[in-house]
């Protein structure tokens, strides 16, 4: 069967020299799920974004039913038929979801919006390929799975025959994996064709029927999906092997931090959690475990005292931080790996020298008589970039310049260039290579041997499973359920607390809280 | 960081290139406005750019003119490293200015102190009128470009009534005091010029401002809040403070230029509307020179040299004054917008090469 779409040696290079596709081959055949997996960094959102006409190519040619074509912009692309859904959704969070359906090519009453047309064609749709989605409600009440289903019904609305989903398991729990995958597969029942793109490799498999490989910016190879296992796959993506097994705990210290009915709220006086309970020992990691938006990253921003406590006290080795600065807190032994890199972590425009001595600056190391010592920053900044192998053309670069992963190790280095009491870490590893996953993850439990204790918090449960001496769940601001973590506990049972479909006794929570 | 790297220097060349790429168009369009206005634009054109060098007084004007736009690009730079968008030198300017001149007509004035004192005092007047629009900002939330160009407008007016009721000499209907003492004006480097101590004044005001920017921990501080103010607050950095203080620091330099200005043998005394709008041009030398301290003054110089032959172009030839205003503005136009994303895509564009890497003007330093 010829394929419905080709891309034929793809090439785009970037202003400023980065060469993002070189020679790259994808061929889609019509009602298959392809998938398109690598590393971040790999090409692929660049060849998604070719495909969906945001991006021009710079060499190559795209074929849609043997024909070639080009496209100047999105809406020629959906114009013939293809659609895309985002990792980042557009929605409009106060409009409902039939009004985000047909935004923009609205069906008509004469120059009146046909409302009830509009929400019959999206009920329809909705049913037809097994979406589950209520047209009425208004999306931003809806969970993050539904969403990204209203996102798919926008493209389905505008007859996409081909739809590519960029790594859309990435926000959803395991549950919602599961029934986005019912979804696809009633999709291409129906004869659409579906473009995958992810880096999860059990997911992959799970659900393609084809799966084509990106390494560097360059097609490894396509492959059928029950020709592979996730290890090849996985060998194929990196060019290498790879292990990703973390040591764990030997055995955990002293209480080290304690928190004690923590209640957060928002600006606007809204509660983002209550009735927050937890002690993290030194020597051991607590994983916190949660879709995104539960309370978990403003757990970690009140310990680092940016974020005011609306109740409740936070105890490190006896000191109450409440009061502290953030720069106190640091004296203290804090130190923090922020969720954002780029908005938080770092200020790209800054060296990464400076970028390494920031938090130190009333250290009389760097900084004597209010006059900075640039050799002892200097070597400050040799030394951090060697052990951490951080790679860059030097101290005096920006950090903008560096790629993703090496971003994250300055910012890592930095936090950890001296032994912290308590680390606090968020998304150590998002958006980052499975080289420096690596090394990040060895010198977070480096750091814990060190004696810290750690609170991580991760999108990957993956990541949690594989690093944290206990877990706990957190579900709408709530403390819903503790584990020691073993060989036994699932992604899948950790998914049903995180989404709230069951609940723990009082008595094991209590036990696996200690 | 003092670390030459290559990237540095590859920046240097960039940024230096493209300045003389809008130069270069700058003129071209001037040449159009001459052709379109002068009967004899050959001459017109000579002038713009020959007119600086052709005496020692009108070298004077453009060495004075560039100490000046020195000043008033480094008082620019320091509050846009920090990244706070305060338009208050103007009003520095004014401040510093009459407070430079108050103490030139008291007493002091006659001795040999004139000159420090007055300067001290014009550096402090300008740092509290800095001072405010921070203040008001950190403590109010106040929008730093409305509260500072507000309170241009108030310097400008108070200073210009007391010249017009108190301090003009009584009975004269001018619109300026009297000279001051000899003491209380600078002293000529070129005697006979406008080549005085103001030139002197600005280069060590341009070291003093990198000496601040890059070798102390609040200068350090100052750039990290103005690259990115969440990771100052995360890396637990004060950049309410900061934000003050660097108004307030760039506001001694905005009064410093207010005592050059009264003090310097251009005036030596203190007029109505004395600037003529200088202050302002400090924002596109700070733009150009990318807000770094030690690209200011070669900004200035180029930029000062324009600025004097386009003047001196409008009293020597016959092109129309209006038209001189003209072509500066589309000069600081074209210099401005080469310096924006878009415009540096164009520029890219007309001369066939690649945009340059976006991420490296910020790479050096």
């Amino acid at each position: 069967m010829a394929p419905l779409l080709e891309a034929i040696s793809i090439g785009k290079t970037y202003p400023g020299g980065t060469v993002a596709n070189d020679g790259v081959n994808l061929s889609v055949s019509a009602g298959e799920v392809h998938a398109v997996v690598g590393e971040n960094g790999a090409g692929k959102s660049t060849l998604m974004k070719i495909l969906f006409g945001i991006e021009q190519p710079d060499r190559g040619e795209i074929r849609l039913d043997g024909k070639v074509v080009s496209f100047a912009n999105p809406r020629e692309a959906i114009d013939h038929g293809i659609g895309m859904v985002f990792q980042h959704f557009s929605l409009v969070p106060s409009f409902s979801v039939y009004e985000n359906v047909v935004l923009g090519s609205e069906p008509r009453n004469g120059i009146k919006f046909d409302r009830r047309e509009a929400i019959e064609k999206v009920r329809a749709l909705s049913e037809k390929f097994r979406l589950a989605v209520d047209p009425l409600p208004p999306v931003g009440q809806l969970p993050v799975g539904q969403q990204q289903r209203v996102e798919i019904l926008k493209a389905l609305y505008r007859d996409a025959r081909i739809l590519i989903l960029d790594e859309p398991t990435a926000v959803l729990a395991p549950q919602e994996v599961e029934e986005l995958f019912v979804a696809v597969r009633a999709l291409v029942a129906q004869g659409r064709t579906v473009i995958f793109i992810a880096h999860k490799l059990p997911e992959v498999l799970e659900i393609s029927d084809r799966i084509t490989v990106m390494r560097g910016g360059k097609t490894v190879g396509s492959v059928n999906a029950r020709d592979v296992t996730e290890e090849s796959l996985a060998t194929m993506m990196v060019g290498r092997e790879i292990a990703l097994r973390v040591e764990r705990a030997k055995g955990r210290g002293e209480l080290a931090c304690e928190v004690k009915a923590l209640k957060l709220t928002a600006e606007s006086g809204v509660t983002i959690a209550q009735d927050l309970n937890l002690k993290v020992h030194s020597g051991e990691i607590l994983g916190l475990v949660g879709v995104e938006g539960n309370g978990q990253a403003e757990l970690l921003e009140a310990i680092a005292g940016l974020r005011p406590l609306a109740d409740g006290v936070i105890y490190l080795n006896g000191t109450s931080l409440g009061p502290k600065s953030v720069l106190e807190r640091r004296e203290l032994g804090l130190a923090s790996i922020p969720e954002d890199r780029i908005a938080r972590g770092l200020a790209t425009g800054s060296t990464i020298a400076e970028n390494l001595v920031a938090t130190r600056l009333a250290d009389k190391r760097f900084v004597r008589n209010g006059l900075l010592d640039l050799k002892a920053i200097k070597a400050n900044a040799l030394s951090l970039i060697e052990r951490f192998s951080i790679r860059s053309g030097g101290p005096g670069y920006a950090a903008g310049t560096l790629s993703g992963g090496n971003m994250q190790k300055v910012v890592v280095a930095r936090e950890l260039s001296e032994q912290p009491k308590l680390l606090l870490v968020n998304q150590p590893t998002r958006g980052v290579d499975l080289g420096a996953t690596q090394f990040i993850w060895k010198s977070l439990t480096d750091a814990r041997d060190g004696g810290a204790a750690v609170l991580l918090s991760s999108a990957d449960l993956s990541e949690l499973l594989a690093l944290s001496d206990r877990l706990i769940v957190f579900y709408r601001g709530k403390i819903v359920a503790a584990f020691v973590n073993s060989d036994d506990l699932t992604a899948e049972t950790l998914g049903t607390y995180m989404l709230g479909l069951s609940s723990q006794d009082p008595e094991s929570m209590r036990a696996a809280l200690q | 960081m003092s670390t030459t790297s290559p990237s540095r220097w590859k920046t240097i060349r960039n940024e230096t290139g493209r300045a003389l790429t809008a130069l270069v168009i700058a003129l071209a369009v001037a040449l159009v406005v001459i052709l379109l206005t002068s009967a004899d634009p050959g001459a017109a054109f000579q002038t713009l750019l020959t007119a600086p060098l052709s005496s020692n007084r009108t070298m004077g004007l453009w060495i004075d003119d560039v100490a000046k736009l020195t000043l008033t690009g480094l008082a620019f730079s320091l509050v846009f490293q920090a990244r706070q968008f305060s338009m208050g030198v103007q009003g520095q300017v004014y401040m510093g200015g009459l407070f430079a001149a108050l103490i030139a007509m008291s007493p002091i004035g006659a001795t040999p102190l004139a000159i420090p004192v007055a300067m001290l005092a014009a550096m402090c007047a300008g740092a509290v009128y800095g001072f405010i629009p921070g203040y008001a900002k950190a403590r109010f939330g106040a929008s730093e470009i409305v509260s500072s160009l507000m309170l241009n407008y108030i310097a400008i007016l108070v200073v210009n009534y007391l010249i017009r009721a108190h301090l003009a000499p009584a009975g004269t209907g001018q619109l300026m005091t009297a000279k001051f003492p000899d003491t209380a004006i600078f002293p000529a480097i070129l005697p006979g010029t406008r080549f005085d101590l103001g030139i002197i004044i600005a280069l060590v005001a341009t070291f003093a401002v990198w000496f601040l920017l890059y070798r102390t921990s609040w200068g350090l501080k100052l750039r990290l809040v103005g690259h990115n103010p969440k990771f100052a607050e995360y890396a637990g950095i004060r950049s309410s403070f900061i934000m003050v203080s660097a108004m307030t620091v760039a506001g001694a330099f905005g009064g410093l230029l207010g005592s050059v200005f009264v003090q310097g043998r251009a005036f030596g005394n203190l007029a109505q509307n004395f600037d003529g709008n200088l202050a302002f041009e400090g924002i596109l030398i700070a733009i150009v020179a990318r807000s770094r301290p030690l690209a200011v003054p070669v900004v200035a110089l180029a930029y000062g040299y324009l600025r004097q032959g386009a003047q001196l172009m409008g009293i020597r030839t016959d092109v129309p004054t209006e038209m001189i205003s003209v072509v500066q503005a589309i000069i600081i136009l074209l210099v401005a917008s080469s310096f924006s994303l878009p415009g540096k895509k164009l520029f890219a564009g007309l001369f066939g090469r690649k945009p340059t890497s976006a991420a490296a003007p910020e790479a050096a330093q």
